[in-house]
């Protein structure tokens, strides 16, 4: 800890450090006071949430995952921050990284927004019911679907499972929250045979407004939706396996505060064939080949909005369409060397069109994204080497191709308004990486490793047109000659762990060469009423982010566990300003008691304030700092026939704490104090 | 949607523009005596680029056909074409031809802006122009083509420009001359990068309108209805004959305004303006 300190002081500001420092040392203080010998639970991994699945155990936590909205679920995963723009579809950023800088998949599948502002991160089209987990990767690693400098999540999809010990198994469960009049009713059923299973899954989710502290009404922040996913599996013979993946999600009327308009409805339907090939005696140990299609159709709206918020009417449709594939080896090639193999391919294209209808005159019309298209072909290899029983080192990269180009006579039209030239290119990007990690003893482990990576410009980098950005208030523009943003990363951490007690540090240091950020076009007018200005997608020489994170967690008896979940970022653009979208230190603390069933569980959830803003340049003010407490009580009823009752009581927000995380856009008020009632019937 | 659909009928007008010219193309190959001939009909088929507007006959009996590029007339800057046969039927070519157009608003009359036609023997027409500055509305409009000294009489019918457009404006300039500013056509918009070209003339006379090819404009295009402009244009620079030659970036369908400064010496003579819509 001591060591993160002093790596972390060479960047952070006094007054910074000195918080760090009061809060390490207490923590460390709990630490040396509550020592005791005993057993710790299962053993932590928090890159990972897992939703659902045949893990021990996991049925009661399942009963209480499954009724979170995949934003809460994201929320406690250290390292990730959201960006709020209403309470529906929050967007995750990894260590203040964000949209094309990290890589998003659900099950592998590559799937991009269809929203020129950012309403719909794909993480608003998957429910908890349909995931079996929640992957974090921090750094560019060997199973990257696409190029990114910062990591990526991806959701893993629930999977049917064959020769289930009950022929039928599921669960149905109904949820409500105070605060926002939320409902959701929510249902899973398995029917599984040895040969094969079918899976399917539902819910329904609708809130009103919701109300900040002291009963502030947050006008515009309804949503309404349902999502039902459904997957097959079935065994060819002992070593193949089909399984066949279907989401349809559609929400409606989803109120966006921070933004100008709202949503009239998003839709999504994701589908996807897999073959596994998996055979545990051969040194080809498996091959996972999926061939996948996703369509997204999403429409703002202003309709819902009091004429004198809305200087015009405007119809604001997009689509996404992507389809690809991938197949995934793994190859054992002694029992010293792991190869994983990785070939992939993906096209998206983007649609995002305006109309405008003034008061007077004629309604005029433009695309935002003028039919962008992305085709990518990736190769990936890595080797996981186990050099001895303490020494293990994994090593890798990707190469990818990339070709983008606009697709339709109007599209190209539109790109001559800035841009003098072709707009169709190929790129190449990719990765090089390697982490080791080295057991010392059976109790302490370091690890540590460095990654290059370069990501090639979104398309709506290459060729937005006057998308518009709440945060600076400005409209910005595409640049087709920009540059890849590169990234050189290091990262360096230790785990310690007793019987009672498992303590995670890590620290990252990410050095960047053109660094893509919106740069002032002066002489530019706005298109958006009321925006100040134009900015463009363009590259900053360089930028550096440092920070880390740090989990603790301890048993002192077997029925209580204390767990502190801590991220902290830092980042500095090319003048030495702070860089936009970086969360301030923020902590997470819970107790929680197990006894016969009964689990209660008291959690802190805090943030320092974030006063290092550059406005001027990136149009961020300062956030200041907040603690919340919620409070939450779980009981678990087992029945006859391995069938359970799940019910939860919780209060959310207790004191009704007025307060905004820094990422929030616009500085909208979360919710204030919120009482859950929840219960789950599993059988 | 609405849009694509336009897009899309206007890809298919393209298509079937496209056959139209090759059906042409096709047909001048069988054309006798300079006129081509319908290959089905047998006929002359005269109407296939301009449209007929009228028919007149000189004192000398030579037939003086008047087309347009579309079948009505609009205020402004209009290309007219010509066709003159002598009685045997025959084209009579490289005649020297005139245009004089008045409009008679009863109280006075008064020309306006010409180009005065030339024989152009690629097309086998004669090709010339005339701003009309006015609608018919306001008096009536009347094109003499004077032909080697004998006159054929046009009555021609100008229509008021479409609602939320504007091609042609007179202006007082700040150094006591009036000017007529109007804007070149063809023009086909698209979003996007487009060429546009600016005409200046001089309101001498009510007889006299000379070309003013000595002027610096700078343009600024405006989408009226929302307060904003667009980048990279190019204001339109003089290349002779009272032409101004420029790129305008329409960002978006809709209602434009095209503010054209006229500067003189420095100074800004006249703030013009040309509404577009598409």
């Amino acid at each position: 800890m001591d060591s993160k300190k002093e790596y972390m002081a060479g960047f952070i500001k006094i007054d910074e450090m000195k918080k760090i420092i009061v809060l390490g040392s207490s923590l460390l203080l709990c630490g040396s006071i509550f020592s005791q010998e005993d057993t710790l639970r299962s053993p932590q991994n928090y890159k990972e949430i897992i939703i659902q699945g045949q893990e021990k155990g996991s049925k009661e936590k399942a009963s209480a995952q499954l009724q979170q909205s995949p934003d809460k679920l994201l929320s406690t995963i250290p390292g990730i921050t959201l960006i709020k723009r209403g309470n529906y579809a929050l967007e995750p950023t990894i260590r203040g990284l964000s949209a094309a800088q990290i890589n998003t998949t659900i099950d592998g599948m590559q799937m991009f927004g269809a929203c020129t502002d950012r309403m719909d991160p794909i993480s608003a089209y998957i429910e908890p019911t349909n995931l079996e987990k929640i992957e974090l990767s921090t750094s560019p690693n060997g199973n990257q679907q696409g190029s990114a400098i910062g990591g990526g999540i991806n959701f893993a999809l629930m999977k049917a499972q064959l020769n289930a010990s009950k022929k039928f198994s599921g669960s149905a469960g109904a949820g409500y929250q105070s605060n926002a009049n939320n409902i959701q009713f929510l249902g899973t059923f398995q029917y599984s045979t040895k040969r094969w299973a079918v899976l399917v899954n539902g819910i329904y989710r609708k809130a009103d407004n919701y109300y900040a502290a002291d009963r502030k009404e947050i006008l515009f922040s309804q949503f309404e939706k349902w999502n039902a996913g459904a997957n097959l599996i079935v065994a060819l013979n002992d070593n193949n396996r089909i399984s066949l993946d279907y989401i349809h999600d559609e929400g409606y009327a989803i109120g966006y505060p921070a933004l100008t308009m709202d949503v009239a409805f998003a839709k999504a339907y994701i589908s996807a064939l897999t073959h596994t090939y998996k055979n545990k005696t051969r040194k080809l140990r498996s091959v996972e080949t999926k061939v996948y299609f996703n369509f997204i159709n999403h429409a703002m709206d202003d309709t819902k909005r009091p004429a004198e918020m809305v200087p015009m009417h405007m119809d604001m449709p997009g689509t996404s369409r992507t389809f690809g594939m991938f197949s995934k080896a793994k190859y054992v090639l002694n029992a010293k060397h792991v190869l994983n193999f990785q070939l992939n391919a993906f096209q998206n294209d983007l649609h995002a069109e305006m109309t405008m209808y003034p008061d007077f005159g004629s309604e005029m019309f433009m695309l935002t994204i003028p039919d962008g298209m992305r085709r990518t072909f990736g190769l990936n290899a890595s080797d996981k080497w186990i050099v001895n029983r303490k020494l293990k080192i994994s090593y890798g990269g990707r190469v990818e191709f990339n070709q983008s180009d606009i697709t339709t006579e109007i599209g190209r039209q539109t790109l001559t308004s800035f841009y003098n030239g072709d707009g169709a290119q190929s790129r190449m990007s990719g990765n090089v990486f390697i982490q080791t990690e080295y057991a010392i003893s059976n109790k302490i482990g370091v690890f540590g490793g460095v990654s290059y990576a370069q990501r090639p410009p979104s398309i709506q980098e290459l060729y937005g047109f006057y998308l518009f950005n709440r945060v600076d208030n400005h409209d910005y523009l595409g640049s087709p000659d920009i540059k890849n943003e590169e990234s050189i990363s290091g990262n360096i951490g230790v785990n310690l762990k007793s019987e009672k007690f498992a303590i995670s540090l890590e620290a990252f240091a990410n050095s960047f060469n053109n660094y893509i950020i919106g740069v002032l076009l002066s002489d530019y007018s706005n298109m958006t009423i009321g925006a100040e200005g134009v900015k463009q997608f363009d590259n900053i020489s360089n930028a550096f982010q440092t920070g880390g994170e740090m989990t603790v967690k301890w048993s002192p008896i077997k029925a209580l566990t204390v767990q502190s979940v801590n991220s902290y970022t830092y980042g500095i653009d090319d003048l030495g300003g702070y860089l936009p979208y970086i969360p301030p230190f923020k902590s997470i603390n819970s107790v929680r008691y197990y006894h016969k069933g009964w689990n209660v569980k008291l959690e802190h959830v805090g943030a320092f304030a974030q006063n290092n803003v550059s406005t001027a340049r990136y149009g961020e003010g300062t956030t200041p700092a907040f603690n919340l407490l919620n409070f939450a009580v779980q009981k678990q009823i087992d029945l006859k026939n391995d069938r359970a009752l799940y019910a939860e009581f919780g209060v959310e927000n207790i004191f009704d704490a007025p307060y905004y995380e820094h990422l929030d856009v616009m500085k909208i008020q979360r919710q204030g104090v919120n009482f859950v009632l929840r219960t789950t019937f599993v059988f | 949607m609405e849009l694509i659909r336009y897009f899309k009928i206007k890809k298919m007008k393209n298509i079937f523009l496209l056959s139209l010219m090759s059906a042409f193309l096709f047909t001048s190959c069988n054309k006798e005596n300079g006129i081509p001939v319908d290959p089905i009909t047998g006929e002359p088929t005269p109407t296939t680029e301009y449209k007929l507007l009228k028919k007149d006959t000189t004192d000398n009996d030579l037939i003086v056909e008047l087309y347009s590029k579309t079948e009505t007339i609009e205020m402004g800057y209009i290309p007219l074409y010509l066709k003159i046969r002598d009685i045997s039927g025959s084209a009579v070519e490289n005649a020297l031809v005139l245009f004089m157009p008045m409009m008679d608003m009863g109280m006075m009359q008064h020309s306006s802006p010409v180009e005065q036609p030339v024989f152009n023997s690629d097309s086998d027409y004669y090709e010339g122009m005339v701003v009309f500055t006015m609608a018919s509305s306001m008096g009536s409009w009347n094109l003499t083509v004077n032909v080697n000294g004998e006159d054929a009489s046009f009555t021609i019918n100008v229509l008021e420009n479409p609602t939320g457009t504007k091609y042609v404006g007179s202006y007082n300039g700040t150094d006591g001359e009036k000017y007529i500013v109007s804007i070149v056509r063809p023009f086909e918009w698209s979003v996007g990068m487009n060429d546009v070209s600016i005409m200046v003339h001089k309101n001498q006379s009510m007889m006299s309108f000379p070309a003013v090819s000595d002027l610096i404009i700078a343009m600024d295009p405006q989408m009226t209805s929302m307060g904003h402009g667009s980048p990279n244009n190019v204001s339109p620079v003089s290349v002779g004959n009272g032409y101004y030659d420029g790129q305008v970036n329409y960002t978006m369908t809709g209602d434009w305004r095209l503010n054209l400064d006229l500067i003189k010496a420095g100074d800004t003579i006249v703030n013009s303006y040309i509404d577009i819509l598409f």
